[in-house]
């Protein structure tokens, strides 16, 4: 692994999992031993999307490696590309030069729901690690295929056994047709404006989130991250579809699992479990999945 | 560079995570903290890009023909510090003022007002005076010690939680959420405000009682205790004095009359005083409902009362928990930045003033000084000449905005240390750029007594200094000041100026902080105060009859105007309404008014309207909202554009010179 | 990949005032859009505004403004207009043998645009097009209406009339059974919500097909690229599949007016 490191390293400006006093954060590294296997305090989204940037000018951008993204954050990445790759400049262009190794876990987490989406064994990426025991596998995309030619190739069935045997461990939600299940009129939305603070985090710390706002500061424009449960968010001079917190709230789960199915064929959530866990007031993207709608 | 440094927002004192290397100013709460548990709010996670707003002041400007000129730091130093040795030669020490800042780290508001002190004044004060002023004075007098008296934390072990005069989720969000999560859970939840606040619609009880009749509230409360015999005898016998006097006062307040004054049905009150009284540990919260009265340090005291009576104090989930609005006014109270105490609050007027003229070698002044209202009084009568204000900006934010004015314009000289052109600094002589906190080191001291650490993660635009670094240089010049090479050099000194702080080290509060006291004694500082006894002995229970507030409606000022923020902003507004996300969420000044009253009168929502005082008048926007009573409007005070202190008056409460920002009789001119 | 947010600088040639609170501002570059498509267009310093195309595709730039906002309340006063697009979908007049356009209010400049287009096309005659306003005073464009009726059937009304309009009187959607063209005909429109949806009500009752009927959603738009996520309605970015879209599309979605 390592040689390959310092192969990418001298390509790319490389970047790692790290600890900084008890919470995982990502900072530059100089050897593939100092990247933390420990789950990041967050989902890295800021590579490819600063939480604060200058739009009026695409500066290029340099290649950029990042090793220890978990599967579930990475993923994120994939389901944003069907929206937004392409369309924005900024995001297309770090994209593109951007090299994700992320790891797989072998162990759920405390929380996490992946194996909902298909677990942690992506069939999309560019250098995808999985340990066992003292060993790492790995699989590599084509575009990054010349960092690794003298590796020996995992052939046969072990991806999908490994895929298949964590899976079996973190037994899935009922998440296939929850477009069809899922209640406008649910009391669950007013539950949860009843207790939501309106902080953004379940926007901030979303892997797949990737609305911004626009606006002047001087003589720049500037996107920031933007969060839909915010009123301003969808308020214009001709009023506002979403007044009410609870309306905003299931606008949320409803582009996750109902518009983003309709329009991409795929939720737009990966089973992290962040906005769970950053959430001050306890709301669980869970339970939305797998509350009994009927039952109201 | 470090990535972990305190929101620079509430009192509340969440720690953040902002990874520096890498791209994209990302901000996470840290999830070690123990105050935050790594959440934030919207604050937190979208109110940093006024960090690197293009209208952050780079460079000092001197104003010449009343125009701002650019100047360099040393040319500012020298006139700064020459016009104000010209003042002091001419006029004495007392004709010279300092306004520090709760926005600033404990250093700095030790040194500012060692710099008053030491050429000579006690006209040192800030924002504190227009906060929680009445807590310092209230809780001192009845506990020994102005602050909270238990941790964040403990709140998780209350049975019941009884706010009164805070909106809790909006301005301490995360504290709110401590509150929300326990209520879901079954606890009891009583909510004592005017206002229906997100708190008060999910509350068991909601008590929305007239503004500024808190004392009667209170006293009922406690009459309905000692009625049913629900008071703690064993607390009231060994911890504290002055029951007998206290159940006589009590007496008068029986529901029934109080129903009169307050709004309250006697039933509702009942029932909120007995779940309080049983349903133990019970936590009482509160914030600037209590405490911006003409008798806020009486409401302060009033709810001490009902802690001692209760003998909901020194216990986990019990205690009184005073709701700090910025982010270090625990700390800069603590530090000493107000008229009428040194650091660790030691009177001025008290021999324990020599320890300070032994550390400082100088011999001090022990009269007490101007607080910020009468600071302004003095410049308009002209025995002020001078005022030095660091981070403040009472155009905005004080009561009586058109005496601000004028002793502004009647001043000499007038400097402004800040991170912005703000309204005030726009009327200065000298404007000295400073680095906002996530610029520089030092530490804060948050709503539970928590000393933490204040890193430097963003580099400062331009020549803009850190606080302590401008005033160090001024302090070397003014006041014949050794000079401090680092933030840690004030701090080592701050350990010896205050004994409850003295055990505190910069690398002993890494990371998570510590809860004064901390000292030899309490080596890991003290997450629960009072728990065998008082710093005074006995806890004082303090009879407190009931006074009306000063504004009362009539037929021409026929509404209630209370001030307050909004979750989205901040104060003046200087930080938040330079943070896009922020200001897109409240773009412009409004009040809310009670759907009924706008229909009665005649306005709909988004409509301009001028509201009118005693005091003053400004035209706003109307909101209508359920949320507030008729009679009673809510008027937010950020917006620089419809200031709306133009109609407080300055009717301050004797004991701590807080005024009345709560209570204003207004009309509204459609 | 070219910086799509990077606004280009246009000189404004014209200003008019049309009613006390719009305006149209003419630019001395010509139109890449469709009729119905819109531009961002930018005042340095306060932000960018989206705004429909008032004129027809290959003339010049014509935007007529309502100011409503920080934006729109500036740009008149500008010598150079920040701007970017076209964004978004025009009305589908190719694909129709006969149009009516409807507009209500402040909807009217991307009907104007359309009679621009098919004006140039040659095809005015197979174009109707009725007009509403809440009070003479409330018209815009009063001066093209003469060369209009030449070429077309314009039909305009008010909500209330005043001493001098001795035209129709009453709210827009009526004005449908004034149309001459055949039941076959596309109905696009465009305006307040309210009318947008009495307009589709009546032309539904008239026998006119519910998926000939087009209308133009309106939702805060920032980015126009289908990006920024604040036009999400349904599983439509309304910058991307709208403005203008096939009422039968998005019939059913529950947050379709505002």
């Amino acid at each position: 692994m390592e040689s390959a490191f310092v192969a990418i390293s001298s390509d790319f400006q490389v970047y790692g999992a790290v600890e900084r006093d008890g919470d995982v954060i990502f900072d530059r590294v100089a050897g593939f031993d100092q990247v933390s296997e420990e789950r990041s305090r967050y989902a890295p989204k800021e590579f490819l999307m600063k939480r604060n940037e200058n739009v009026l000018i695409l500066n290029v951008e340099s290649k950029k490696a990042v090793f220890g993204i978990k599967s579930c954050d990475l993923k994120g990445f994939y389901l944003m590309d069907k929206q937004i790759f392409g369309k924005d400049p900024f995001y297309t262009q770090k994209r593109e030069k951007t090299l994700f190794a992320n790891f797989v876990c072998s162990e759920p987490c405390n929380g996490g729901f992946c194996s909902s989406f298909g677990g942690p064994v992506l069939d999309q990426y560019d250098l995808q690690i999985l340990r066992e025991g003292e060993k790492f596998h790995v699989m590599v995309s084509e575009k990054y295929d010349r960092y690794f030619r003298e590796f020996k190739k995992e052939t046969g069935t072990f991806y999908v056994d490994f895929s298949n045997r964590f899976n079996s461990k973190l037994e899935p939600l009922p998440v296939e047709g929850i477009e069809k299940r899922i209640k406008w009129n649910s009391e669950l939305w007013k539950e949860y404006a009843s207790a939501c603070i309106s902080c953004g985090a379940c926007n901030f710390e979303c892997p797949t989130c990737y609305c911004f706002d626009l606006y002047d500061d001087g003589n720049e424009r500037k996107k920031e991250w933007d969060s839909c449960i915010l009123s301003g968010f969808t308020s214009s001079s001709a009023g506002n579809i979403r007044k009410g917190l609870d309306e905003r709230l299931r606008q949320r789960f409803y582009h996750k699992f109902v518009y983003f199915k309709k329009s991409k064929d795929t939720y737009l959530c990966t089973g992290c479990n962040r906005c769970v866990e950053d959430c001050p007031v306890g709301i669980d993207i869970k339970e939305v999945i797998t509350y009994d709608y009927n039952g109201e | 560079m470090s990535v972990l440094t305190v929101c620079p927002y509430c009192g509340t004192g969440c720690q953040m995570v902002i990874p520096t290397q890498t791209p994209g100013e990302r901000v996470i709460g840290y999830s070690k903290s123990p105050v935050n548990e790594g959440k934030l709010c919207l604050k937190g996670y979208s109110g940093l890009s006024y960090n690197f707003s293009k209208e952050r002041l780079k460079y000092p400007l001197i104003k010449r023909n009343g125009e701002f000129v650019r100047v360099s730091w040393e040319a500012a130093l020298t006139e700064t510090s020459n016009r104000l040795k010209k003042i002091i030669r001419e006029y004495g020490p007392d004709s010279v003022a300092f306004q520090s800042s709760a926005k600033c780290t404990n250093e700095e508001n030790y040194l500012m007002q060692k710099i008053a002190r030491v050429i000579g004044t006690n006209n040192i004060d800030h924002c504190a005076r227009s906060c929680h002023s009445p807590t310092a004075m209230g809780l001192i007098t009845t506990l020994g010690a102005g602050a909270a008296t238990g941790s964040i934390n403990s709140l998780d072990d209350s049975k019941t939680y009884f706010v009164i005069g805070s909106n809790t989720t909006e301005q301490h969000p995360i504290i709110g959420t401590k509150i929300i999560k326990g209520s879901k859970k079954g606890k009891n939840l009583i909510v004592a405000d005017p206002r229906k606040t997100q708190l008060a619609e999910i509350a068991s009880i909601h008590l929305q009682f007239n503004p500024g009749t808190d004392v009667a509230l209170l006293n009922s409360i406690m009459h309905v205790i000692l009625e049913g015999n629900l008071e703690d005898t064993k607390f009231i016998e060994e911890r504290t004095e002055g029951f007998r006097a206290l159940r006589q006062e009590l007496a008068k307040y029986s529901p029934e009359i109080v129903e009169g004054i307050t709004g309250i049905e006697p039933g509702k009150l009942r029932e909120a005083a007995k779940i309080i009284a049983k349903e133990k540990p019970t936590s009482i919260l509160y914030a600037m409902g209590i405490t911006q009265h003409v008798h806020g340090t009486e409401n302060v005291m009033s709810i001490s009362n009902l802690a001692l009576l209760t003998g909901n104090l020194g216990v986990r989930g019990s205690g009184i928990f005073p709701l700090r609005g910025q982010n270090n006014v625990q700390g800069s109270s603590d530090m000493g930045a107000l008229s009428e105490w040194y650091p660790g609050y030691i009177p001025v007027n008290s021999d324990s003033v020599k320890r300070f003229e032994i550390l400082w070698k100088r011999s001090l002044p022990t009269k007490t000084g101007l607080t910020l209202s009468e600071m302004f009084d003095a410049a308009v009568d002209g025995s002020l000449k001078a005022i030095y204000i660091m981070g403040e900006n009472p155009l905005v934010t004080e009561a009586a905005i058109s005496d601000v004015e004028k002793g502004i314009e009647n001043l000499e000289l007038l400097i402004v240390q800040d991170i912005f052109m703000t309204l005030t600094a726009g009327l200065a002589d000298i404007v000295l750029p400073a680095t906002t906190s996530l610029e520089k080191e030092g530490t804060f001291t948050n709503t539970e007594r928590r000393i933490q650490k204040v890193n430097v993660i963003y580099d400062s635009p331009g020549e803009a200094m850190p606080d302590w670094w401008i005033l160090n240089e001024i302090g070397k010049r003014v006041g014949g000041l050794e000079s401090y090479d680092t933030p840690r050099s004030i701090f080592e000194e701050i350990r010896k100026a205050i004994p409850n702080y003295s055990g505190a080290t910069y690398e002993n509060i890494y990371p998570t902080g510590k809860q004064w006291p901390i000292n030899k004694e309490n080596p890991d500082g003290t997450e629960i105060l009072h728990t065998k006894s008082f710093p005074i002995g006995k806890g004082k229970l303090v009879p407190i009859p009931y006074r009306p507030p000063v504004e009362v409606t009539d037929a021409k000022y026929d509404f209630i105007m209370t001030t307050g923020r909004n979750y989205f902003h901040f104060h003046s507004g200087t930080m938040s309404r330079r943070a896009d996300v922020l200001e897109r969420e409240s773009p412009e000044p409004y009040v809310e008014i009670n759907t009924e009253d706008a229909k009665r009168i005649g306005v709909r929502d988004s409509q301009k309207i001028t509201i009118e005082s005693r005091h003053g008048s400004i035209e706003t926007n109307v909101r209508t909202t359920e949320k507030i009573p008729a009679g009673i409007v809510f008027v937010p005070f950020h917006f620089d554009e419809s200031r709306v202190n133009r109609l407080v008056g300055k009717t301050l409460d004797p004991l701590s010179k807080i005024p009345e920002f709560k209570v204003v009789a207004v009309r509204l001119v459609v | 990949m070219e910086n799509e947010y990077r606004p280009h600088t246009l000189k404004m040639s014209k200003m008019t005032e049309e009613t006390p609170d719009v305006y149209t501002i003419e630019m001395d570059s010509k139109n890449e859009g469709r009729a119905g498509q819109f531009y961002m267009l930018s005042v340095p310093g306060v932000g960018e505004a989206p705004i429909s195309v008032a004129s027809g595709f290959g003339r010049n730039l014509i935007f007529t403004i309502r100011d409503v906002g920080s934006v729109t309340s500036k740009l008149k006063n500008l010598q150079f207009v920040g701007i970017r697009g076209p964004y978004g979908t025009g009305w589908p007049w190719k694909e129709y043998d006969e149009v009516i356009g409807v507009a209500g209010g402040i909807g009217i400049p991307p009907i104007r645009s359309l009679l621009e287009e098919m004006m140039d096309s040659g095809r005015q005659q197979d174009l109707e097009v009725m007009y509403g306003a809440r009070t003479p005073s409330d018209l815009v464009y009063k001066k093209d209406f003469g060369d209009w009726t030449k070429s077309i059937n314009l039909q305009i009304t008010v909500d209330r009339a005043n001493a001098e309009w001795n035209g129709n009187v009453g709210f827009v959607p009526a004005l449908l059974r004034k149309a001459h063209l055949s039941r076959m005909a596309a109905v696009f429109v465009i305006g307040p919500p309210l009318m947008m949806i009495n307009t589709v009500k009546e032309a539904l009752k008239l026998g006119y097909r519910e998926d000939r009927i087009f209308i133009s959603l309106e939702r805060r738009m920032e980015c126009g690229i289908g990006v920024c996520g604040h036009c999400n309605i349904g599983e439509h970015y309304v910058c991307e599949s709208g403005p203008i879209i096939n009422y039968s599309r998005v019939r059913n979605d529950k947050e379709l007016f505002l």
